[in-house]
């Protein structure tokens, strides 16, 4: 045990002394971090998230509908979410808009509020308002905060529509039901509104939404949470595969079955190449880790979960990198492998865009590679999960590094690899 | 001239003595390309707010809210079983879920006892945009319910129903009303697109048929470093310096061998985009040759100043796929330009991969021609001429 021991810790030193592997294992994982920080805007402040949509709203109506329209815009409810702006101007709001200085803009008609509360005189003579609409100008560049100002207007225009149906159905049903005279129904409207106002159900709806809060802190997910480990994980696939390139450098070189003139037997040393490797990985993995937290300020979540998650990972990478040199004849194979299977299990593990937007067929493809798994207990780390979330990536990883390993030993065998 | 050619055949059998340099040269940069390209969103995709919604109910009620939901323009209804939005819920990847318990019908509604479950994570403003589109959807669909039970209320003010059997028979006459009232109803709101330019000129396939192209062979022109740095190991750099061989013909041959095979492997991948991906490449084909050339000379440049620098072969690939890498991402080969913060935008500009990619980007996404694509290919050029002159200065055979 101690001699696995030694020899995992000289391969170990001598993955760090190399100047050529440090590239590959730290350089390049942290200058790409570093690249993707600055691109999606992580380094200059820029956030994705919905909060203070500008917004222009010209009431032209100036009655109780369009002020209250205009009121719902000002609450105290929606103060995070956007930030309203009267405008006098139809043509200049739009041209706000146009010139993407507006998410949207709100235009109310003069009318609006006769064209669904009728006036005294309209309901007299029986005269049916013409309806007005509300112009909602939608900056296109902007669709999803535009879409939400719409939907914060539909919902205004739900609640009057329901208000305006319900007042409607109620008085044409007394009336078809000979309960009042059609003369009776203006009185009758008169008294069901001012009935409803001091009504404390006016706003209920008929179907009652609870609304529970999770437990614990917001957690706003930082987009280097994503990236960070992504890239780390490609170069991982780097560093197993570096590893076993030198056990085959070793049996070229024959210091592999010189070790076995000492009391040391091939299941040891073979031992000691492969806890090398992963204790290469582990601590490439950790030393990223570190210094994006440091450098970054990255929040990577649950510390035990992060270690855990990293071992899990670089165990089952390890497994990858084991089958390569198995498969291998020459340390150049080995080489041009293990770079062409970094790559590939750098993009189908979502290390250059997320999986979900890939193809169904990808996704499911992806599933081979520790990187995909990896990524996905990483996430759930970094949107504040703890390591009692990231069973179903752990018992992933760590069964593919069982298979992978256990294929390995077979092949090894089978090559007979410390004898010369 | 012979001994230029010798030089770059050389390099090629060299570079091709395996077929595993293949899986570099045509296949990874075809496997990226079509990966990408089909993952990267265009911008035409749903860009609403996820809501999870668990319909335990599945009635007709239920279905109906959910196709209100999905005429939402805030929130997109994905339709999940309880245990999987649980799941997805507690890993916090969904913000919010809708849970429609099951007896949510008509009569529910009307006895007052519907209720649905909304969970929400904390303080998150997406999760309050979603309650406001839920609650639209859930008036919307019980407001004919809601119209009638107020006329079933203002009736009793009038009056006590003689018997429940006629109490339920006005509540349907009522109900019927007020879905002949609500079909009626007038749009009040009319959404107009407005005329807002849209900065980030993007198509997927063309985007990432010019990216990949750019980044993969940058590298392998970057990775001259190594070719030097392989050479000066071996010690048959100083073997030639026993041959009436020039510096001059040496750097030549070596680097006019590899800008010959990165436009082969360009043409390659130009064909590729073509005939696979339906791209427009063949429509200037002068412009495209003169700025893959520009854009080969550069990189090959900056490969053989690399090569003066580095000194084991092993650094000079690492720092050449590293370099290639970044260089990549910077430029706009990965994820667009205009999607940089406005600083990066601008800094970028020292990369020769930025005007490289505007440059195709130029040919095939804005129409342009060889008159467009002169600034780029000057650039690149203006590259390649300082960085072959530190290149060829500092060039030592040991």
């Amino acid at each position: 045990m101690l001699k696995t021991f030694i020899i995992g810790i000289k391969d170990l030193r001598l993955a760090f002394r190399d100047r050529a592997a440090l590239i590959f294992m730290l350089a390049a994982p942290f200058a790409l971090t570093l690249g993707l920080g600055l691109v999606t805007g992580r380094f200059s402040g820029n956030s994705s998230g919905i909060s203070d949509i500008p917004v222009i709203i010209v009431n032209l109506d100036k009655k109780e509908l369009g002020n209250a329209l205009e009121d719902l815009f000002s609450s105290q409810d929606l103060a995070e979410l956007v930030e309203p702006v009267s405008g006098s101007s139809p043509e200049a709001a739009r041209q706000s808009v146009d010139e993407d200085k507006s998410a949207a803009a709100i235009i109310i008609p003069e009318g609006f509020t006769n064209s669904i509360i009728p006036s005294q005189a309209d309901f007299a003579n029986g005269n049916e308002p013409e309806a007005i609409q509300i112009e909602v100008y939608a900056n296109p560049s902007r669709p999803t905060s535009a879409g939400i100002i719409k939907s914060i207007v539909d919902e205004f225009i739900s609640r009057v529509e329901e208000g305006q149906v319900s007042a409607q159905t109620s008085i044409l049903q007394m009336i078809l039901s000979g309960r009042i005279t059609p003369e009776q129904a203006e009185q009758a409207g008169i008294e069901m509104g001012q009935r409803l106002q001091n009504s404390p159900n006016v706003d209920t709806l008929a179907i009652k939404l609870n609304s529970t809060t999770a437990d614990g802190e917001a957690v706003q997910f930082d987009i280097l949470a994503y990236l960070a480990p992504g890239m780390a994980l490609m170069f991982l696939m780097y560093t197993v595969s570096h590893g076993g390139r030198s056990i085959l450098a070793e049996k070229a070189q024959g210091t592999l079955p010189r070790m076995l003139v000492t009391p040391t037997n091939s299941m040891q040393i073979l031992g000691g190449k492969v806890f090398g490797i992963f204790l290469t990985g582990a601590a490439q993995m950790l030393i990223l880790i570190g210094a994006t937290t440091l450098l970054f300020q990255l929040k990577w979540g649950d510390g035990f979960g992060v270690v855990m998650l990293v071992f899990a990972a670089v165990f089952a990478a390890t497994g990858w990198g084991m089958l390569i040199t198995a498969l291998a004849r020459t340390t150049a194979q080995v080489a041009n492998v293990g770079s062409a299977i970094m790559l590939i299990f750098g993009i189908l593990g979502g290390s250059f865009i997320s999986l979900e937007q890939m193809p169904l067929a990808v996704q499911t493809f992806s599933k081979i590679t520790p990187n995909a798994w990896a990524l996905d207990g990483f996430t759930t780390l970094g949107l504040g999960g703890t390591l009692a979330d990231l069973f179903a990536p752990i018992t992933a990883l760590l069964t593919m590094g069982i298979i992978l390993f256990l294929t390995s030993v077979v092949l090894f065998g089978k090559k007979n690899l410390v004898q010369k | 001239m012979k001994k230029i050619f010798a030089i770059a055949w050389k390099d090629a059998v060299i570079r091709f003595a395996t077929s595993a340099e293949l899986i570099f040269f045509i296949i990874l940069p075809i496997i990226f390309t079509l990966l990408l390209a089909g993952g990267t969103p265009s911008g035409d995709d749903d860009n609403r707010i996820r809501l999870v919604v668990v319909d335990q109910a599945n009635t007709p009620i239920s279905q109906e809210i959910v196709a209100e939901l999905d005429r939402s323009s805030a929130v997109n209804p994905e339709v999940l079983s309880l245990e999987e939005a649980e799941s997805e819920f507690d890993a916090r990847r969904a913000t919010v879920v809708l849970i429609i318990p099951a007896g949510l019908d008509l009569k529910s509604i009307q006895d007052g006892t519907a209720q649905l479950d909304f969970r929400q994570q904390p303080n998150n403003l997406n999760a309050s945009v979603a309650e406001r589109a839920v609650q639209t959807a859930i008036r919307r669909v019980s407001s004919a319910v809601n119209a009638a039970n107020t006329a079933v209320e203002e009736a009793k003010s009038r009056g006590t129903f003689e018997s429940l059997e006629d109490e339920q028979a006005y509540f349907n006459e009522a109900l019927q009303l007020a879905k002949s009232i609500q079909e009626d109803a007038p749009e009040r709101v009319t959404i107009v697109e407005g005329n807002t330019p849209d900065d980030v000129e993007y198509d997927p396939r063309a985007n990432q048929s010019a990216g990949q192209l750019i980044t993969w062979v940058f590298i392998p022109l970057f990775g001259i470093s190594a070719l030097f740095a392989y050479e000066r190991e071996q010690g048959t750099l100083r073997r030639i310096l026993t041959t009436p061989t020039s510096k001059a013909t040496f750097l030549l041959g070596t680097i006019s061998g590899q800008v010959v095979m990165a436009l082969i492997q360009m043409s390659l991948l130009i064909l590729f985009g073509m005939f696979a991906l339906d791209l427009n490449w063949g429509r200037e084909p002068l412009a495209l040759f003169v700025l893959l050339t520009s854009a080969a000379l550069a990189a090959g440049a900056i490969g053989t100043t690399m090569g003066t620098f580095i000194k084991t072969e092993g650094q000079a690939s690492g720092l050449s796929i590293m370099m290639g890498m970044v260089m990549s991402l910077l430029g706009g080969c990965w994820y667009p330009l205009e999607l940089f913060p406005a600083l990066v935008q601008n800094i970028v500009k020292i990369l020769p991969t930025t005007w490289a990619m505007q440059g195709l980007l130029d040919l095939i996404l804005r129409n342009g021609g060889l008159m467009q694509i002169l600034p780029e290919a000057g650039v690149l050029l203006g590259f390649a001429a300082i960085f072959f002159t530190v290149g060829v200065m500092r060039f030592r055979y040991e």
